[in-house]
């Protein structure tokens, strides 16, 4: 354990090295977020409601999703996929250290410093801005909120290694994650809570992981969802988990018999 | 003169070409992700504007308009300058020295140096877009179309000098993919009209970090509420961006050290 835990501690003495490319990286996020406050500030009047959110509970799910999405969205493990066709595998094949464990370990790291700066850069919006925000009081609210958080991040994580393991096979490991990137922008409800699309697509949507990194989180946090729902989405969540663990498995183990170490 | 840049930009465009194509898998998985991009946007958009009726006063096709216009705007710097988005290696490695030993300009080199021919496709899919939206907005004039094409071209002006300072900035500093980015990202919130922010961001995005005038003028300028004082603006807002990036590209140039040759 002591090991994943300097790993991790690397990781944030690793991002303090590169200051100004992270504070860029923040100042990206940062924009991303006020273009979408903005937007849903001016399309909600004060006292009005849409699509049954009213201006409060609408820029909370906003700021919600940009507190949530440091926690699960900030990750280093698209490194795996550099790993594998470079050939970088083979280093860590021989070591005493399991490889998921470690990208697991460095993906805490970035998790941690993104919700610091997070966590800074909320109040200062915060204060600048004063937002109408909706604080949520239920504690059982709050904790299954962090559940289905901590849910999101594995599902997540999963999902980084499923795409990295396409270097197997193929030198093209950005191309999907980029296409990976532009689907999770919006069918997690970073940029618009899910249940303002039309209900089918949305159903559709409920059944698919995507769903579980962010938008299930917050609107959890919110209290729009009664009891029955916050199970069901918990559920779900932990089946997509055994099923994405179930596919790494396979998928890993076949993509390491045919791995060939190019590039070493 | 300008034959010779021609002929030389048309060389690496088809170098540049190959090597997209090199490997097709990679290229149409880029491309439909752009394309899938453009076609949720627009979803998100259809699907709060058949409810609200309106964004910040524009209805449906002209809020589709301002989004295909700033996709045109975002893709066409993306197709000609994609060389900046490669610069930082060639400070690093101090390949930058082969730009400048060459009876070329240097300059032209780092932002022309082979097209990105696959966002051509999504140039012609923003055109489309351009056409549809604007055949259902009524009272479009001659005269707007013109003024929108001029300020299609001031807005190249400007989205030029910024990647000049971009790459005067990567020089000094090696840092070129952040700032791009950043400025990528400041132009996304030209996705929507610009009335939609409140100050002081919205007089920052307009008249600091030009987006508005890159962006939301054209729109206007089309739609025939832009001012001709913000026309002229426009130009000066240009011109004088591009006189500031290329003192600031000669400063960079003289600060070069070739340090990785």
């Amino acid at each position: 354990m002591k090991k994943y835990i300097l790993v991790a501690r690397n990781m944030t003495i690793e991002i303090f090295t590169y200051r100004l490319n992270f504070a860029m990286w923040r100042a990206r996020v940062v924009l991303n977020l006020l273009t979408t406050y903005f937007l849903w500030s001016s399309l909600i009047p004060s006292g009005r409601q849409f699509f049954g959110y009213s201006s409060s509970m609408m820029l909370t799910y906003i700021l919600g999703s940009y507190f949530v999405s440091s926690f699960v969205l900030s990750t280093r493990s698209f490194g795996m996929g550099q790993d594998i066709i470079q050939g970088d595998l083979s280093n860590f094949l021989i070591r005493p250290l399991n490889y998921f464990g470690y990208w697991f370990a460095k993906d805490i790291g970035d998790k941690l410093m993104n919700i610091i700066f997070t966590i800074c850069e909320f109040t200062i919006i915060v204060l600048i801005l004063k937002p109408p925000f909706f604080l949520q009081q239920d504690p059982s609210l709050i904790f299954f909120s962090i559940t289905a958080i901590f849910f999101g991040i594995l599902i997540y994580f999963l999902f980084n290694i499923l795409l990295a393991s396409i270097g197997f096979w193929s030198q093209e490991v950005w191309a999907p994650r980029f296409i990976f990137a532009v689907l999770i922008n919006f069918l997690a409800g970073n940029l618009f809570p899910l249940d303002i699309l039309p209900k089918p697509i949305f159903v559709v949507f409920q059944a698919l992981p995507f769903s579980y990194l962010i938008y299930f989180p917050v609107k959890v946090y919110l209290g729009k969802l009664g009891q029955q729902s916050i199970l069901l989405g918990l559920s779900i969540s932990i089946t997509w988990i055994f099923i994405l663990l179930f596919l790494v498995n396979f998928v890993w183990r076949k993509g390491l018999r045919d791995y060939a170490a190019y590039g070493k | 003169m300008a034959n010779k840049y021609f002929k030389v930009w048309w060389l690496l465009t088809i170098k540049s070409a190959q090597t997209a194509f090199e490997s097709r898998f990679g290229s149409i998985i880029f491309f439909l992700g752009k394309i899938i991009r453009i076609v949720l946007m627009l979803v998100f958009i259809i699907v709060v504007v058949s409810k609200t009726k309106q964004i910040a006063g524009y209805n449906i096709w002209q809020v589709i308009f301002f989004y295909a216009t700033f996709n045109l705007i975002d893709t066409i710097p993306q197709l000609l300058m994609r060389e900046v988005y490669r610069f930082r290696s060639y400070v690093i490695t101090g390949d930058f020295d082969y730009f400048l030993i060459k009876p070329l300009s240097p300059l032209f080199r780092v932002m022309f140096g082979g097209a990105d021919v696959l966002d051509s496709f999504v140039i012609l899919i923003a055109i489309g877009l351009l056409i549809f939206s604007s055949s259902n907005i009524p009272g479009i004039t001659a005269t707007g179309v013109l003024l929108y094409i001029l300020l299609i071209l001031n807005t190249m002006l400007i989205a030029g000098a910024i990647h000049i300072a971009i790459s005067a900035l990567g020089i000094i500093t090696t840092e070129v993919d952040s700032a791009l980015w950043i400025y990528r990202d400041l132009t996304s919130m030209g996705r929507f009209p610009v009335e939609i922010y409140r100050d002081p961001v919205s007089f920052f995005i307009t008249y600091v970090v030009p987006v508005g005038i890159m962006i939301s003028f054209p729109a206007k300028a089309i739609l025939g509420i832009l001012s001709t004082t913000s026309f002229i603006a426009a130009f000066l807002v240009g011109g004088v961006l591009l006189v500031l990036s290329l003192y600031f590209w000669r400063y960079a140039l003289s600060q070069y050290s070739s340090a990785s040759s």
